[in-house]
């Protein structure tokens, strides 16, 4: 069974979207929600598999909503009409509804689900005993200006902390996300996400090169050419950490 | 327009063919080795006889369209006619001249082909600059008048536009209504019916829109009533709605689907954008020698007002355009919570 929720500010949208999921055998639609807060709360309390997203909703949009997220679950946007929401996902190739919705389209979109499923060996396969830290093929939502990404944990290389914001950098790309790097810390699995120094916090697996530096600390070369120095308290741990 | 065309063609003639004059008296008086007899004679002849040539040659430049035709082809007709227009000039002056007996000494012996061949050489260059005068004239004219048109077009089509934009239903409405009527079938088929009635009014005046005016109020309410209950289906219980219509204004005219946009708009920013919903409140009534319109609704006035969702300025031109200088449009923040859109139009006391 895949878990859904439904997300939308009207009840009768809702409705007809549950209805067409009766279709799908495979779909449970476990809960809905009618603004972003409902969401959010329905999202961390349930885990679902699947959520489909209005974006034009009271408060905040299904996009601030899902930024607002430590982990983004996989999302079908639905949308009647919304210049800015389809240049969104045209531009950054979201999976998305118009409504009304065409049975057809919807049963694309789920049988594309099924097929990212299979790539990643079912998301039934329980990977994470403990839910509150983030597992590596967990995607967040990041959202900049227009741009927007589903990123997984695994392609992102650093989180620099700017301010009340954390840098994320991953590809090409570096935008800012509203986070502070001790949330963040709490949340990432230590095993992949070192925190190097006050400022950053670098992925293990993107490392290219480890140099000694002053001090008795290390240099850390990114894959991305980024050099952050690791502190003289955190060398001890890291130390330890790559000797096991 | 075509008269002062006109009086500029017989300005140039005039002008030009003094000139032709003033320039010969003056070579002729500072250059000149012993006097010509008959000078004077001759010289006002031949500017006579060319002012007559040249405007009989005009005609037939106007007769056939000479200057309408491709630039390639007014070359060779600029050519052709100089040439014929040169022969019919050198004849004509010199049987004048010889009949007159006013032609030069050495002259008399000559034929009066001789005479006519010798003429027409002078007289081609003369004609030849006439109608390269004549024919880059209309031709800059002419290219002006393509620009003028051009722009006029291309604001001509800015204008439409404007227009469409401003009379056209926001199309998230209508797909919206459309998905909620679709889960009405259902639930509620007798409320699905009427939603696509009312939604068919609306859909049916925003094109009548572009054509009219001026519509009685009273239409203009009957559309915004249908699309309210059409937005009820999708806000339900969000959406609260009064009317405060005074009767006598219902034949009021008003700009069509202007009321209408106000309230979509405070569906839009106002109660679109609240959890827990809002009301929206129409009033129509008289004051002072207006009739007003007004559209209060739950919700927070912000920067965003005058960009182009609300087509404030727009809406004030139109009104003025309508109305005059005395009508007005106004948005503002009433209390904490609540934005009010103003319309007035001044009532003609009949």
């Amino acid at each position: 069974m895949i878990k859904a929720i439904i997300i939308d500010d009207e009840r009768l949208a809702r409705s007809e979207l549950r209805k067409l999921l009766t279709d799908f055998p495979e779909i449970e639609v476990v809960a809905e929600a009618s603004n972003a807060g409902e969401g959010v709360e329905k999202i961390e309390n349930i885990n679902p598999d699947l959520v489909f997203l209005d974006i034009q909703m009271p408060g905040k949009t299904g996009f601030d909503m899902l930024a607002e997220l430590d982990k983004a679950p996989h999302v079908i946007f639905t949308t009647a009409y919304d210049e800015y929401a389809l240049k969104a996902f045209e531009v950054n190739a979201l999976d998305y509804l118009l409504k009304p919705v065409e049975p057809k389209r919807l049963a694309d979109a789920i049988q594309k689900l099924h097929l990212q499923e299979d790539r990643e060996q079912g998301p039934m396969v329980p990977v994470n005993f403990n839910r509150s830290i983030l597992n590596e093929n967990d995607q967040v939502f990041v959202k900049d200006g227009e741009r927007c990404w589903f990123v997984k944990l695994s392609d992102i290389r650093l989180f620099e902390s700017v301010g009340n914001y954390a840098k994320v950098y991953f590809g090409p790309n570096k935008p800012l996300i509203l986070k502070s790097l001790n949330a963040l810390e709490e949340r990432l699995d230590e095993k992949t996400f070192f925190r190097a120094n006050r400022k950053h916090i670098v992925n293990l697996r993107l490392i290219d090169k480890i140099e000694p530096y002053f001090n008795g600390g290390l240099l850390l070369e990114l894959k991305g050419g980024e050099k952050i120095e690791v502190s003289r308290r955190q060398t001890v741990k890291f130390k330890e950490m790559m000797s096991l | 327009m075509s008269k002062y065309k006109l009086s500029y063609y017989w300005l140039c003639q005039f002008v030009g063919w003094s000139a032709f004059i003033l320039v010969y008296i003056f070579f002729y008086l500072t250059l000149r080795t012993r006097e010509t007899p008959y000078f004077y004679h001759v010289l006002v002849a031949e500017a006579v006889i060319g002012f007559l040539v040249t405007h009989v040659m005009r005609f037939f430049i106007l007769k056939y369209k000479f200057v309408e035709k491709p630039i390639n082809e007014q070359v060779f007709y600029i050519f052709f006619i100089s040439i014929f227009f040169s022969l019919i000039y050198a004849t004509i002056g010199a049987t004048v001249e010889q009949v007159l007996e006013i032609e030069p000494e050495r002259q008399r012996s000559y034929t009066l082909l001789n005479k006519i061949m010798r003429a027409s050489m002078g007289c081609f260059s003369f004609i030849l600059i006439w109608n390269l005068i004549y024919f880059a004239y209309h031709y800059i004219v002419k290219t002006r008048q393509n620009q003028f048109d051009k722009i006029r077009l291309e604001t001509l089509v800015k204008e439409l536009e404007l227009k469409t934009i401003k009379s056209h239903i926001n199309p998230h409405f209508i797909f919206n209504a459309l998905n909620s009527i679709r889960a009405l079938i259902d639930e509620n088929p007798n409320r699905a019916r009427n939603a696509i009635t009312e939604l068919s009014n609306i859909l049916r005046s925003s094109m009548q829109a572009e054509k009219l005016e001026t519509v009685p109020f009273e239409k203009e309410l009957s559309i915004v009533k249908d699309y309210l209950a059409l937005e009820y289906i999708r806000f339900e219980d969000r959406l609260k709605i009064e009317y405060q219509i005074d009767e006598d204004t219902l034949d009021q005219p008003v700009p069509p689907m202007m009321l209408q946009t106000l309230v979509e708009n405070a569906i839009k920013h106002g109660i679109g954008r609240q959890i827990n919903g809002g009301l929206v409140k129409v009033i129509s009534d008289f004051r002072d020698n207006f009739h007003e319109l007004v559209v209060q609704n739950t919700g927070y006035l912000n920067g965003h007002i005058n960009g182009d969702g609300f087509g404030l300025p727009s809406t004030k031109n139109r009104l003025q355009l309508l109305f005059g200088e005395k009508a007005n449009f106004e948005i503002k923040q009433v209390n904490p919570d609540l934005v009010e859109a103003r319309i007035l139009i001044p009532v003609e006391i009949k």
